[in-house]
């Protein structure tokens, strides 16, 4: 029993929380949802576990039938869902039977990602400990690649939570603007030996436009003429940005040559570029939400013990949400 | 000392015997350590694989994993649980356990994997570059990239640069990018090539393919594009399928801290065993043998006016190499 994938859309994908994690040292990245906040937020509604596997559909276009009844939860980008092309609200669990068909059409008003989760989860083998789709390297999820038009999707078994008219708390909802700001701490090659401090004021200072050329692996900023803190890169290449390779923290911001790159879900492991800021944990869903080649981005300085404290207040903001507004668990 | 308002959280100056650390944030569950100033010296990276050692034996609760590259350790840690200062007290208190380089004894595997040089699955990446990316690069002569490498450092022809990449061991300091792809340097500095990258990068390349970039070997786990001049073809070191047992617990074969021996075969004995892997029916050749820095560093010493030599002949080279 599972579900019958009509059309795949851009990229869709089996995500699980928290991905791949201890393998790094073999050059696998976690992987995961690009958006920790709507990803957990459909699992919640439904009834799941928050990290459970559900699917990530980007940009839209995705369109499945299910084989049996079920409840579930369409959260992220408002793709105007609709079931059996009756809208369904999003950020609300609702009930679905064998034979309906679940149609994301493509977001148009703001955001980037939507998340679908299935009462009783997305049932995939466990590859590395993880059901996560790694699409760099082809292994986890759904085959280890995007979902396609003639896949069947199997679904796990629901728990007893699981019930229709779930709603995520509208005031809590995150909101996607065109213009964000996304949570950082200046990197590991900051200033003041491979970047100035002006250079950095600048980074926090600066609303950078997100590039069309972007993905799980990395979202591309616009190019900056930097000053640098040295003049080259010495052993490890002619330009400032250079260095020998190190390994590059999840969700850090490259410089490469003169382009920030934000490194996403799917991003290589090591590499041989300057890491000026790192996005916290708790502001890194913002990024799956970016919209290429529309958005922009500013990036707000927090001090580590700021990044952690928001990242329990995002972790309970979550919670009560879901779960609050109904005074239950 | 320590500082704020930037990344570096807290640094050890050099003293005899031990190099510089700096501790750096990276962002709220990462911090990376780096050892002594930006340049290549392999000694730093067994310092690293000293820390990682001794990192996991201690078991620090709250750190989850760590990365080592050439001269620097990235560590992931649960901010939630472990403060980074916390951590940065613990990481200093350790380098006082961290044996100095010379005792250092290092986990280590030998790994010998069959290698066809200048063979014809290079040549068909070289020969698409040339005809679709770039006509004039000077690192391709007579249709492949070793007769460059030889004339870069100084060397007889490709049989110089062969003789050259099979003399010595390759020390693999890390894994990434790519799902296991080794950036491995050479333990014997008297063997010690190093090559320009590839302008443009090649859209190209096999599985398989060994090449060369700077001072760094690195293997294509995958069909990939790639900017290192190939020398070479191996055997698979990706295998999601796990066709061979080496590959039952992940699909990566190396691991950081293998030192990778070369040996010299044809193209036809490289295709039979890469189907005798694939199908089980035979193994890799990997020895466990922990890597004893002292005597390391001490064949070192014995070498140096060799390596100089050697250093000073490919210099003169490089003068008269066009660079691509």
């Amino acid at each position: 029993m599972g579900m019958d994938v009509l059309e795949g859309g851009v990229q869709t994908t089996v995500q699980e929380l928290p991905g791949r994690v201890g393998f790094l040292d073999l050059g696998i990245y976690p992987g995961g949802p690009m958006d920790h906040i709507a990803f957990r937020a459909a699992n919640l509604l439904v009834g799941n576990p928050a990290n459970t596997a559900a699917l990530e559909v980007t940009a839209g276009g995705f369109k499945a039938r299910f084989q049996q009844d079920g409840i579930i939860a369409v959260t992220g980008a408002d793709t105007a869902a609709t079931l059996n092309a009756q809208a369904v609200p999003g950020w609300e669990s609702f009930a679905v039977a064998a034979g309906d068909v679940l149609a994301l059409g493509h977001s148009t008003r703001g955001g980037f990602r939507a998340y679908v989760a299935v009462a009783g989860g997305i049932d995939v083998p466990e590859y590395l400990g993880s059901r996560a789709t790694f699409t760099v390297g082809g292994f986890g999820g759904f085959a280890g690649r995007a979902l396609k038009k003639g896949d069947t999707v199997q679904l796990g078994i629901a728990s007893a939570g699981g019930r229709a008219g779930r709603r995520f708390d509208p005031a809590r909802r995150p909101a996607y603007p065109e213009t964000w700001e996304i949570e950082a701490m200046r990197g590991p090659q900051a200033d003041p030996d491979y970047l100035t401090s002006d250079d950095m004021s600048f980074f926090f200072a600066h609303t950078w436009k997100v590039d069309r050329n972007s993905n799980r692996m990395g979202i591309r900023l616009e190019a900056h003429e930097w000053q640098w803190a040295r003049t080259s890169g010495g052993v490890a290449g002619g330009h400032p940005s250079n260095i020998l390779d190190n390994g590059y923290p999840v969700w850090g911001v490259n410089v490469c040559g003169n382009q920030p790159i934000i490194l996403a879900a799917d991003g290589p492991s090591l590499g041989g570029f300057i890491c000026a800021a790192t996005l916290v944990q708790a502001a890194t869903w913002k990024v799956g939400q970016l919209v290429p080649g529309r958005d922009a981005v500013r990036f707000r300085e927090v001090t580590v013990e700021e990044a952690v404290r928001l990242a329990e207040t995002v972790d309970r903001d979550l919670f009560v949400a879901v779960h609050g507004a109904e005074g239950s668990a | 000392m320590s500082h704020s308002g930037h990344a570096i959280i807290d640094t050890i100056p050099a003293a005899e015997g031990r190099p510089g650390v700096t501790y750096r944030h990276a962002g709220d569950r990462f911090l990376l350590v780096e050892y002594g100033p930006m340049k290549l010296d392999l000694t730093m990276n067994f310092r690293v694989f000293g820390l990682n050692t001794a990192l996991t034996r201690k078991r620090i609760p709250g750190v989850v994993e760590t990365v080592p590259a050439v001269r620097s350790i990235l560590i992931h840690y649960d901010g939630r649980t472990l403060p980074p200062r916390r951590l940065v007290d613990a990481l200093i208190d350790l380098e006082h356990e961290v044996p100095a380089e010379d005792d250092l004894v290092i986990p280590s595997r030998r790994v010998t994997l069959p290698i066809a040089f200048v063979d014809r699955w290079t040549r068909g990446d070289i020969e698409r570059y040339g005809k679709f990316v770039r006509k004039d690069a000077p690192n391709v002569i007579d249709g492949h990239n070793v007769e460059y490498i030889a004339r870069y450092n100084g060397l007889d022809g490709v049989e110089g640069v062969i003789e050259t990449i099979c003399a010595t061991a390759w020390w693999n300091a890390s894994i990434g990018f790519w799902p296991g792809l080794p950036f491995m340097f050479p333990l014997d500095p008297r063997h010690a090539i190093v090559v320009p990258k590839y302008n443009p990068t090649r859209p190209w390349t096999v599985e398989g393919g060994v090449g060369i970039g700077g001072p760094c070997v690195a293997i294509y786990p995958v069909t990939s594009p790639g900017g290192y001049q190939l020398f070479g073809r191996t055997v698979p070191i990706y295998d999601l399928q796990a066709r061979n047992a080496a590959f039952r617990e992940n699909p990566i074969l190396l691991r950081p801290g293998d030192r990778v021996t070369w040996s010299r075969v044809t193209e036809a004995q490289l295709e039979e065993t890469r189907e005798a892997l694939a199908a089980d029916r035979a193994g890799y050749d990997i020895v466990d043998e922990p890597f004893d820095v002292r005597a390391y560093l001490s064949f070192l010493r014995g070498v140096e006016p060799e390596a100089a030599a050697f250093r000073r002949r490919q210099e003169a080279a490089q003068q008269r190499v066009p660079v691509p």
